[in-house]
């Protein structure tokens, strides 16, 4: 069973349709990463897969169940870390380890505590005089000491430095991922998670323009680096001139065959994403 | 902060670099090599891309499985490690140096006599 199923997932907001037919799917023990410039309805979807958000047609399930009509049952296996702090700023640490403990039924506060002792954060103090840094530290031990099944992380080290940034997706991986759990992510900072993915979805204009894991990348996609304009053996998806030479990016040829012709890489997801969507536009 | 070769898997460079301390010693017969979420901390990379590299080991008889403790290096890991990159180096490397040194009109038998 998916962990999130989503089928032609609608939804407009006056005219702007925010959700134009997504298709999405979440698989356990996946980390799904969710990328696409802003007003790419990443946002839109990630309230609509946690229940925040009706919508105007499509099918959506996550866990086995509607977020809408479920919404408080899958909050106990669902958890959810964004950009802007959501924890309560005038509690003290210690005062919302009691909180959570007492709200939510699968708290583990020895894991929690455990996760925080290896932090610099004071439990006497109060959420608000924490660095950003340590809120999102302080976020992170909660979800892991609540085991969610799925987690959904939106531009999760966004305003971080490199060093927290760094950490946070260590306790992640270290802490939270394991064969049974989902990670869904949404970041600007591509490069960062690029290798954290088991599989990637560019979102545009509410669609998904591309799924798939990101094993198959290299299957799929061949960038070829040449010094002079040659003859190309079929239309690349985008090219640019560089320092290195001239890049073009292929879909759906073999390796072998760009091979006689320069360089063969991989590209990368940003690039990837470039020229996807520069096609999309020509 | 890409650490990774973008022409070749990461999974194959991650399994290279075992073989490589295998070789060098860094990890000895019978020690246990980092856990695959150790890895995947470290390496800020997916648990699955790991595990790929570890199996590709087993296959190989590089490495073995222990039941509930993990990841082993193989008794013989090394000799027959190193019996695999002799191979690799004499049919693939080899030739392509040989055919530099007598590109660049030099003579094969003084060179090894001046590395001696």
């Amino acid at each position: 069973m998916s962990v999130i199923s989503a089928r032609g997932l609608h939804k407009a907001y006056g005219s702007v349709r925010a959700l134009d037919g997504l298709d999405l799917e979440v698989e356990r023990g996946r980390i799904v990463g969710l990328i696409g410039p802003n007003g790419s309805g990443k946002t839109t979807a990630l309230k609509a897969m946690l229940g925040l958000t009706g919508l105007d047609r499509g099918d959506l399930s996550v866990l086995g169940s509607d977020p809408v009509a479920s919404r408080g049952e899958l909050m106990a296996r669902v958890a959810y870390i964004a950009d802007t702090g959501i924890l309560p700023k005038w509690m003290r640490v210690r005062d919302l380890l009691d909180y959570v403990g007492a709200v939510h039924p699968r708290f583990d506060r020895e894991v929690a505590e455990a996760q925080l002792d290896a932090t610099q954060i004071d439990p006497h103090k109060k959420v608000r005089v924490l660095s950003k840094g340590m809120h999102v530290q302080l976020h992170l031990a909660i979800v892991l000491a609540i085991g969610a099944e799925l987690l959904v992380l939106d531009e999760p080290t966004l305003g971080l430095d490199i060093i927290y940034r760094q950490q946070f997706y260590e306790g992640v991986l270290n802490g939270y991922f394991n064969e049974t759990r989902s990670i869904l992510v949404t970041t600007h900072e591509v490069r960062e998670i690029e290798h954290v993915l088991t599989d990637v979805v560019f979102l545009h204009h509410g669609q998904a323009l591309l799924s798939l894991p990101m094993a198959a990348i290299a299957d799929t996609f061949v960038k070829l680096t040449y010094s002079d304009d040659i003859r190309l053996p079929a239309q690349p998806l985008s090219t640019k001139r560089t320092l290195s030479g001239i890049e073009s990016i292929f879909r759906g040829l073999p390796r072998e065959v760009l091979a006689e012709l320069g360089v063969v890489s991989t590209p990368n997801l940003a690039e990837l994403f470039v020229a996807i969507v520069e096609q999309g536009h020509a | 902060m890409d650490l990774w070769d973008p022409t070749l898997p990461i999974y194959l460079q991650l399994r290279a670099r075992v073989v490589h301390h295998i070789l060098s010693g860094t990890l000895a017969e019978g020690q246990a090599v980092p856990s695959v979420r150790q890895v995947a901390a470290d390496e800020k990379i997916n648990p699955i891309t790991i595990s790929k590299a570890y199996q590709m080991l087993v296959d190989e008889g590089l490495l073995e499985k222990r039941r509930g403790l993990g990841m082993f290096v193989s008794v013989g890991a090394k000799e027959r490690a190193l019996q695999d990159e002799r191979e690799i180096f004499l049919t693939r490397e080899w030739p392509k140096v040989l055919a530099r040194i007598q590109n660049l009109g030099l003579d094969p038998a003084q060179l090894i006599k001046g590395a001696k």
